[in-house]
């Protein structure tokens, strides 16, 4: 049998291609009937059996959490009940918004992150800029000491940074003036300008890091483009501004994002032996509310708390109440954060 | 020196002293009419040669308070650095410094300082029961630790690279412990009762062992599946613990994959259409093409994953520390908190130093730098 196609010519431009079709079984056979497409089916399983494992991994104490939350304490005396609920309540989440003052909490901790990001991202393009695209003298032992200061752990000079913040009136020549002035007393007490302090200095919490992505991005771009802005007349500081923070924006999200959420979760300033919340031994001023202190069991649950079992529950309500909002954020720019990084091109 | 070089040079140089426009054309018309009057132009050329008169320029721009190019460049550089620099001096400095005395001096109640030598040096290093062992369980975590956290990460950023469906779902869940996994939200995980509970609810008792079975998997499934091998105990027990600690190996992977990805995404696509072309499997071209493209950042992220382990705070000598500081030499009072704690920093900060001093070496060797330009 000739299986040849056949073809016709029908006008000057059209040709007619006649020819037998393989049965749809023998076609079918040929498409999944092979090595390749084993192949593909099995990695494709191998990829998302890992994927979703680990992703699983990722959600369970947060899975976990979310189902505790909704327990009321004789859930917890009932061995029968693991993860749902028999007498389903929202107790937790009401005493911990109501008397752990989540609000006013959400509301200092979300003004003093915002602030503190936009401040640290500012400053870190700055310092990363000036260390990317500018050869002087010491350029490399600033970039070795950035490095540095990522390697200290903030926890291990606490107490030589309590103390300078504590006698900040007598230890640097600023700290002087403003004690002359009358603006401090001595030293910074119960007070945020540590924080700020360090965030306008480039010190804050892994801004080494900042410094370092920005700096490998902000040496991807190309020097064309500045030369440009200066042959038109710009300054090294407009063209920073309108020419380079521009292009620079999914990077600069990132490490928003990334000062917001760690500020956000921060313990270190807020913690019970830091420079904020110092126990009355040296103020006897009230700390500032924080989302970090929320994670407590409220008064009306007090009576209930006996195995541990719903302190855990508590705590984990509380963290999804803290974790909640850094999550809607997170979700809106997510996309950016991954394009920013692609796009930084972050090269040894 | 011909006619259009002398121009060129000379408008160079209005180009660099004068700062608007304007005067700039009318300095360049001027000189072009001076050219024209003045057809020996040998007889401008200085003495000295052409470097004479350069330094001669520098000279009359220096009297005139202005900066060569590239000097008002490094100016810039030192402008834009500015804030880290000051912090450096006004803060950083001083808070070093300080934290480097107080290790060698008592500290009174009320804040005074007396000098007191090596004292609180030998007492850690010598009398101390707990800090060398501390130190070296350590570092024993960290070596086994950052091999687990860098080729988890590579893995998954080589996966979460790939064309498919879902990818950005994946993504947004894999990236998450990067911001979740901090300060108050890491420490509450740590210590969630609940879920452990959940977990160990439905565990029995390993006869065996006598561990309970409470993990991902056992230490007893995996030696029968081990066993038949022939493998160390010491490397089961290892295998056995990097798999129940994936979630802490999880969510200190998220920078290095974002890292990772950055990474790959740089490779060009027609290295790999060319590979393809020439019929290398994918195996191949993972061994030959993207590890050594990659090894730039498997340095970068080996080293961040040693600062970032190490200034984690619920590794052991962080713990160690927080210990010190707040009960004092051998932990028993409250003298000399800061002072051990200091001690044991500076030397742990120095220890690492090293370490990754060494672990840049050693991975420096393999590196691959691709030549640009």
């Amino acid at each position: 049998m000739d299986n040849s196609p056949k073809i016709k010519r029908e006008t000057r431009n059209k040709i007619r291609v006649d020819f037998e079709r393989a049965p749809l079984s023998e076609r079918l056979k040929a498409k999944f009937l092979n090595s390749f497409f084993f192949k593909k089916v099995i990695f494709l399983i191998f990829k998302l059996v890992l994927l979703i494992g680990v992703s699983y991994v990722i959600l369970y104490p947060y899975i976990t959490k979310i189902f505790a939350s909704f327990m009321s304490p004789s859930d917890f005396d009932d061995v029968t009940v693991v993860l749902i609920s028999k007498n389903p309540t929202i107790d937790q989440y009401r005493y911990i918004i109501m008397e752990n003052d989540y609000l006013l909490s959400l509301l200092n901790t979300f003004l003093i992150s915002a602030s503190v990001a936009l401040i640290q991202t500012l400053v870190c393009a700055l310092v990363a800029y000036g260390l990317a695209k500018f050869k002087f003298k010491g350029n490399n032992v600033l970039f070795l000491i950035v490095i540095f200061t990522m390697m200290v752990p903030q926890e291990s000079i606490q107490y030589a940074m309590q103390r300078f913040f504590l006698r900040f009136g007598t230890s640097t020549p600023i700290g002087y003036l403003l004690d002359a002035v009358g603006l401090i007393e001595g030293g910074f007490v119960n007070s945020l300008a540590p924080l700020y302090i360090m965030s306008v200095t480039g010190l804050g919490f892994k801004n080494g890091l900042f410094i370092f992505m920005l700096r490998q991005f902000f040496k991807g771009v190309p020097d064309e483009l500045e030369e440009s802005a200066y042959v038109d007349g710009s300054s090294t500081f407009r063209t920073f501004f309108n020419i380079i923070l521009p292009i620079s924006v999914p990077m600069l999200i990132t490490v928003f994002i990334f000062a917001f959420a760690w500020q956000w979760t921060d313990e270190f300033y807020a913690s019970s032996s830091s420079i904020f919340y110092l126990s009355s031994y040296w103020s006897s001023d009230e700390a500032i509310k924080l989302i970090s202190n929320i994670a407590k069991v409220p008064p009306s649950l007090q009576d209930y708390n006996k195995g541990g079992m719903l302190q855990a529950a508590i705590s984990g309500t509380a963290s999804i109440l803290i974790v909640f909002p850094l999550i809607l954020v997170y979700l809106v720019v997510q996309n950016k954060i991954v394009e920013g990084v692609e796009r930084s091109g972050i090269v040894g | 020196m011909s006619l259009n070089d002398q121009i060129k040079r000379n408008s160079y140089e209005v180009k660099l002293a004068s700062d608007s426009s304007e005067s700039k054309e009318y300095e360049l018309s001027v000189k072009a009419v001076d050219y024209a009057k003045t057809p020996d132009i040998r007889s401008q050329i200085p003495r000295g040669g052409v470097k004479s008169r350069l330094k001669e320029q520098e000279e009359a721009r220096r009297r005139r308070g202005k900066m060569s190019l590239l000097q008002r460049r490094s100016l810039s550089g030192w402008l834009f650095a500015l804030p880290f620099v000051f912090g450096l001096l006004f803060v950083y400095a001083p808070i070093i410094f300080t934290s480097l005395k107080v290790t060698f001096c008592d500290i009174a109640t009320d804040g005074t300082m007396t000098f007191v030598g090596f004292k609180y040096y030998q007492q850690v290093y010598t009398t101390d029961p707990w800090f060398p062992i501390t130190i070296w369980d350590g570092l024993e975590d960290l070596i086994l630790q950052i091999p687990a956290i860098v080729i988890f990460a590579l893995f998954m950023a080589i996966i979460l690279n790939q064309k498919m469906t879902g990818r950005a779902a994946f993504r947004a869940i894999f990236f998450l412990p990067v911001i979740l996994s901090t300060g108050i939200i890491d420490r509450l995980n740590s210590q969630d009762a609940f879920s452990d509970a959940i977990n160990g609810s439905s565990g029995t008792i390993d006869t065996n062992t006598g561990e309970e079975a409470g993990g991902i998997i056992s230490a007893l499934d995996l030696q029968q599946l081990l066993g038949g091998i022939k493998l160390g105990a010491g490397l089961v027990e290892y295998v056995t613990n990097l798999v129940n600690n994936i979630f802490d190996i999880v969510s200190r992977s998220g920078v290095q994959m974002l890292i990772f990805l950055s990474g790959l995404q740089s490779i060009s696509p027609s290295i790999y259409e060319s590979c393809q072309v020439e019929g290398a499997s994918a195996w191949e071209t993972f061994w030959k093409i993207t590890l050594p493209m990659i090894s730039p950042m498997i340095l970068v992220n080996a080293v961040y994953t040693v600062i970032d382990l190490f200034t984690c705070y619920d590794n052991r000598v962080m713990k160690l520390m927080e210990q010190a500081l707040n009960h004092g030499g051998e932990y028993g009072g409250t003298a000399g908190g800061p002072s051990v704690a200091g001690v044991m920093a500076w030397t742990y900060i120095g220890i690492v130093l090293l370490f990754i001093v060494i672990v840049a070496l050693i991975l420096k060797s393999f590196v691959f730098y691709q030549r640009r330009d």
